[in-house]
């Protein structure tokens, strides 16, 4: 699947796409985290929380097994990423985040973590649907059952 | 206590036809119940059945997962089940995935998640897929844990009752072992079986236990389709309502037959025609159920050895209209999925299409492809099941026109099916018999509860309009062999083939 539109398999008439979910996630935490107050950050923030909440519908390996894949695929397009690392278990859960902005910058480093996240979506609509993926990610957008800290700690580290 | 100062328990729609009949009424509220059963018997999909049919905004479902099959998985599966809508799957049920407090703390950490997640959520529902994976983490296995488990199941159920939650813990368990303490705890125990019998494999569900309810005994078979699980309850509730008997008669449509039955069958009479192949039988059976679509009424008809389309288009041959009645909503001709079928599943199809039409007439051809279609295990004792079958079906008040074939062999007089006559009101019986170097074809009336009939083998014809039945044989001894010998006139000997 071609960088410039990943998000085109799972289009349909009714459902935001890919692309579109993937930069709501990343808005929201960047207007919702003072840690998330820049692009790449905020894209960061973005995967840290929808780890956390998607773990919760599918448990912390069926999600982290998810997340590897999606990193796998957008690594093999963006080079900016080969430093991200993910850690299940641990907040945060995107590694290495810090290291590739300051190595490439915040706008590639947001693009490649976007990039991901597009991906993750997809895998998930492919697997689950496009109706459930939608709603499963639209419940991790709601507010957080438990503690949301990753953004600030991102910021203190 | 007075009936109106009990305590009333509600119940819950399980979603799943039939089984809310076996239940007694249905899932009785915040009732703490648990699913048994081996790998692939269902207790995922019923469960989920259940949930679908029960939560809302208000009071939402849980499903907890533990270990087994990841949730990706399961909610890619059950989508594909009718009943699952995907926008109460984003509002109304939430799933929750406890593998990790499963693998990694203790009970008490597993017990303080799930009832943190119910203080949040505030559920009616609760499932908890697999309970055998929480118990099988933290068994016994001389650790002194055992008690552990107990507690944990006493406290949940504590907590689920105390939330007026219902609930429904789900475990691969097997027989042996019902001393588990979930066994002890549970308001209701849910079992399902699969049983492989030669190439075949039967679905049955059995109510074990539920408090303050009577459920239907036995064990009910069902089957798992694109609406997930249907139930066919042994007692249907269609032989609980019995339709009083008129004692009118119906014609056959036979020529000549009706006079040899006192007038016609009587209505809500289970007949039985039993003949070798070839004699007839389905154009009898074709000509009863037509018979009745002339006066308006309508009729059902369960075919077992050709598919419907088949059998429309043989029976237009003598019948035209037979096409146009199906396409009207006047006859409903059933095919029944051979080689895995029960009884009660029979029995629910027939009973659904004679609710569904108002039917006066059902026909079921033949009862030997009948006993063919069925699973093994339930040919054993078909007689049985024939049984509550009939008695069921008369009971609603259709008069019930059975055919069976018999195997003839000429010098052996076999009149009926004998492992089912005793069942029917009425038994007609069609043979061949050698006249005049000839096959010919006779029809006698061997019994009929509460009337006169026609004690004659009367020889019959089947035309191109069907079958038409003529005179009796007076002149020959020896029909019931096959093989009839003129009877001799004064001057002559001489036996006639």
């Amino acid at each position: 699947m071609s960088k410039a539109d990943p998000g085109k398999a799972i289009r349909s008439r009714d459902h935001p796409t890919p692309s579109q979910i993937a930069r709501r996630l990343i808005s929201l935490q960047r207007s919702e985290h003072a840690g998330a107050d820049t692009p790449a950050r905020a894209a960061a923030a973005a995967c840290d929380h929808l780890y956390r909440e998607l773990s919760r519908w599918v448990g912390r390996d069926g999600c982290h097994a998810l997340f590897a894949r999606a990193l796998s695929e957008a690594q093999t397009d963006d080079s900016a990423l080969e430093g991200i690392h993910l850690r299940p278990g641990s907040d945060p859960y995107v590694d290495g985040a810090a290291e590739t902005i300051m190595a490439y910058g915040d706008a590639a480093t947001a693009e490649g973590l976007e990039s991901m996240l597009v991906r993750l979506v997809e895998l998930l609509g492919r697997l689950i649907g496009d109706d459930m993926a939608v709603k499963l990610i639209e419940q991790s957008l709601a507010p957080s059952h438990g503690s949301d800290g990753a953004a600030d700690k991102r910021e203190e580290a | 206590m007075k009936q109106e100062e009990r305590q009333t328990i509600r119940s819950l729609p399980s979603g799943v036809p039939g089984l809310d009949g076996v239940l007694g009424g249905g899932l009785p509220e915040y009732s703490f119940n648990l699913i048994a059963g081996g790998p692939g018997s269902g207790k995922t999909t019923l469960a989920h059945q259940i949930m679908f049919a029960n939560a809302t905004v208000e009071r939402p479902a849980l499903y907890f997962t533990v270990l087994g099959e990841p949730t990706l998985k399961m909610l890619r599966y059950q989508q594909q089940f009718s009943y699952f809508d995907p926008e109460l799957a984003g509002s109304s049920i939430e799933f929750i995935n406890l593998s990790a407090e499963v693998m990694e703390r203790d009970l008490g950490e597993v017990l303080q998640r799930i009832t943190s997640e119910i203080e949040r959520a505030k559920p009616g529902i609760v499932v908890v897929d697999s309970f055998r994976t929480i118990a099988g983490q933290h068994d016994g296995s001389g650790n002194g844990q055992a008690s552990n488990i107990d507690q944990f199941v006493q406290r949940l159920a504590l907590h689920l009752t105390t939330w007026e939650i219902t609930s429904f813990l789900l475990g691969e368990y097997a027989e042996e072992e019902q001393r588990s303490p979930v066994f002890t705890v549970a308001d209701g125990i849910l079992w399902l079986t699969q049983a492989t019998d030669r190439n075949s494999v039967v679905r049955k569900l059995q109510v074990v236990k539920t408090r303050g309810r009577a459920p239907m005994p036995g064990l009910h078979t069902f089957r798992i389709t694109d609406d997930g699980l249907q139930v066919f309850p042994r007692i249907p509730p269609q032989t609980l309502k019995r339709t009083p008997r008129k004692r009118e008669r119906q014609p056959t449509g036979v020529p000549g037959l009706d006079e040899m039955i006192g007038g016609g069958i009587i209505t809500g009479d289970a007949v039985l025609l039993t003949g070798p192949a070839g004699s007839g039988k389905s154009t009898v059976a074709t000509q009863f159920i037509v018979a009745g679509l002339s006066q308006g009424e309508t009729g059902v008809i369960a075919v077992f050895e050709e598919y419907p389309e088949e059998y429309i288009a043989r029976a237009s041959a003598r019948n035209p209209d037979i096409a146009q009645m199906v396409k009207a909503g006047k006859l409903e001709i059933i095919y029944l999925r051979p080689l895995d079928l029960s009884v009660d599943e029979a029995l629910f199809s027939i009973l659904e299409a004679v609710d569904r039409l108002g039917a006066k007439r059902v026909v079921i051809d033949s009862l030997s492809g009948f006993e063919v279609a069925l699973a093994p295990t339930f040919r054993e004792d078909f007689r049985e099941s024939l049984y509550r079958l009939v008695g069921t079906l008369t009971a609603t008040g259709v008069t019930v026109f059975m055919t069976a074939e018999v195997s003839e062999a000429f010098r052996e007089a076999r009149f009926t099916s004998e492992n089912v006559s005793f069942i029917t009101d009425e038994i007609i019986v069609q043979r061949y018999v050698e006249i005049e170097g000839g096959l010919g074809r006779v029809m006698a009336v061997i019994k009929m509860r509460g009337s006169e009939h026609s004690h004659e083998f009367r020889r019959y014809e089947v035309t191109p309009k069907g079958v038409v039945v003529g005179d009796t044989l007076k002149e020959y001894d020896g029909l019931i062999t096959g093989v009839p010998t003129l009877r001799a006139k004064p001057g002559r000997t001489k036996r006639r083939n």
